[in-house]
């Protein structure tokens, strides 16, 4: 049966695996996940931090683990993803007070929230970190994987913008039904379609996550009404309506719409939003109303200057 | 793969005990599952403690939920207990092949459970399932049925992306006249669509009968297998699951 008790590991706790007995000093906590509790660890041979996932029911974490090795082989033997360190580090079980809880440990990325980075770091950030999280994405759907439960909170960003997806537990082969969802970003919520795994289902939720960090206000206020009378419409008002949301518009309108060809169609159309024309605006906007005013005037006053030293 | 999906907000008053109902229904390879719904003030002692207990004899799980959150909470227990069903079934398998008497799926080493995990998923993803949605329709209720009904479209959005074949059928309780037990507001469907409401035949009555009407959907499963609704290749899906039911049922 499902174990669904909540255990609490106190900082300096060894844990012990019961299969390949390796030891880890449990350090802190780092967060929790639809499938179990993640702590900041440190193996005790390599003095090593990793992050450890401790699972509330071994069948849940299992099928997490099972798509993180298929999406890791994938990894390895795709040319894009070059990382250093490999994902997935080792799979066990803790004997804990009697009971054995599954466990597996993962690469730490160092680093925030999506929402908290783009707190410190100001909003223009999401340009990077949004073009890193649909590459991400994209290595995902090209191996045959929708990522599910994108939201905010499971998107860590380092400090130089780059991005790691982290909690697996919704991700689901392409053709599958999506195991876990989060209303807002849900296609299903809206009514704008299956929740089917494809990556337009992603796409989707990914320009969700976009108009909740730039236009939370007017989102809410959609999200609220009767659930028969939402529709995608009313993102796509607030879309056009938002002015935090103007740069992106295009891009967004794009992906409610499940519109991009591919992940990597979607990747490029992000690029070129923003790079190409945002140089352009910079410029043009660059010449205040002031600047123009004191031009005129400095105009004026050449010109009276000349007219005086000819009149006398 | 058979469940009742049981939603209520308090004690049954009248007729058979629902927890009977429930060990019947099991027997029959249908899972029990019971949601108590809990907006304003409390269930009650008793009403929790019958939840909890139908729910077991029902072999099913049974969770306590506000409206808000009641989509979610039908999806996740439907979700589980399509996986347990097939974790029992495949428990059962592995203390034959291993000739051990407490194998479990949880007990075989990380390697070799990844593979029977898949297998289980897979199955869990493909497996024909067919749930029976009883709404406990007495007054009390009245004013929770316009998100139990948002709950069902919902859940059927959901199923209805698996990969094998999801059905589901609403019936309410009690109905108009104390003869009838439960009333059938849908047939089994694959999709819901158009607004029309699903409760459209309502009538005002204070009676409870929980497991009256737990055994009237019973008889609702049987007909609907035996006198062969559907394609002839949900039959043969719908027997393929019986076989594999019929080994861990106790």
């Amino acid at each position: 049966m499902t174990t669904s008790s909540k255990w609490n590991l106190a900082q300096g706790t060894v844990v012990t695996g019961r299969w390949k007995g390796g030891k880890y000093v449990v350090q802190r906590l780092l967060g929790q996940g639809a499938n179990g509790i993640v702590y900041l660890v440190k193996h005790t041979g390599s003095a090593r931090l990793y992050a450890m996932k401790l699972g509330f029911d071994t069948l849940d974490l299992q099928s997490e683990i099972n798509v993180l090795k298929a999406v890791q082989r994938t990894r390895l033997r795709g040319l894009g993803e070059n990382r250093n360190a490999p994902y997935l580090v080792e799979v066990d079980d803790y004997t804990h007070h009697g009971r054995e809880i599954p466990f597996y440990v993962m690469r730490y990325v160092k680093g925030e929230a999506l929402r908290t980075f783009l707190a410190h770091k100001g909003g223009q950030w999401l340009h990077v970190a949004g073009l890193h999280l649909l590459q991400q994405l994209r290595t995902l759907h090209e191996a045959g994987w929708a990522f599910g439960d994108l939201k905010p909170e499971n998107v860590m960003v380092s400090p130089s913008g780059e991005v790691e997806l982290i909690d697996y537990g919704g991700v689901s082969a392409v053709g599958k039904s999506i195991k876990q969802y989060t209303e807002w970003y849900d296609r299903g919520f809206w009514n704008a379609g299956s929740r089917t795994a494809e990556p337009s289902y992603d796409w989707f939720s990914f320009a969700v996550v976009c108009i909740h960090l730039l236009a939370e206000g007017p989102l809410k206020r959609a999200a609220q009404q009767l659930p028969q009378t939402r529709s995608s419409n009313d993102l796509l008002l607030i879309v056009q309506s938002d002015e935090a949301l103007s740069p992106f518009r295009s891009w967004l309108e794009l992906a409610l719409r499940g519109d991009f060809r591919d992940t990597l169609h979607a990747c490029q159309a992000w690029k070129k939003l923003v790079t190409g024309p945002y140089i352009a605006r910079r410029v043009s906007a660059k010449t205040p109303g002031w600047m123009v005013g004191a031009f005129a005037l400095s105009l004026t006053l050449l010109g009276c200057a000349i007219y005086l030293s000819l009149r006398f | 793969m058979k469940q009742i999906m049981l939603i209520t907000d308090g004690c049954s008053n009248v007729g058979e005990s629902p927890v009977m109902a429930a060990a019947l229904a099991r027997q029959e390879g249908i899972t029990v599952n019971v949601v108590g719904i809990v907006d304003y003030g409390t269930i009650g002692e008793l009403g929790s403690v019958e939840i909890e207990e139908i729910a077991r004899a029902g072999g099913g799980m049974s969770r306590m939920s506000g409206t808000r959150q009641l989509a979610q909470t039908m999806q996740m227990m439907t979700r589980k207990t399509v996986v347990q069903t097939i974790q029992h079934a495949v428990n059962k398998e592995l203390r034959q092949i291993l000739g051990q008497t407490d194998t479990a799926v949880e007990d075989l080493p990380p390697d070799t459970r990844s593979q029977v995990v898949e297998v289980i998923d897979e199955l869990s993803e493909t497996s024909a399932l067919e749930v029976v949605l009883l709404i406990d329709a007495s007054a009390s209720m009245r004013p929770k049925l316009a998100a139990v009904e948002e709950a069902i479209r919902d859940m059927m959005l959901s199923l209805g992306a698996r990969q094998g074949t999801s059905r589901i059928a609403v019936f309410h309780f009690p109905g108009a006249h104390s003869g009838e037990e439960a009333v059938m507001d849908m047939d089994w469907t694959t999709e819901l669509t158009g607004a029309r409401s699903i409760f459209q035949k309502l009538t005002m009555r204070g009676a409870t009968p929980t497991g009256p009407a737990i055994l009237k959907v019973m008889e609702f499963f049987r007909y609907g297998t035996l006198e062969g609704h559907g394609s002839s290749n949900w039959l043969k899906e719908s027997d393929r699951g019986e076989g594999m039911l019929g080994d861990y049922v106790v």
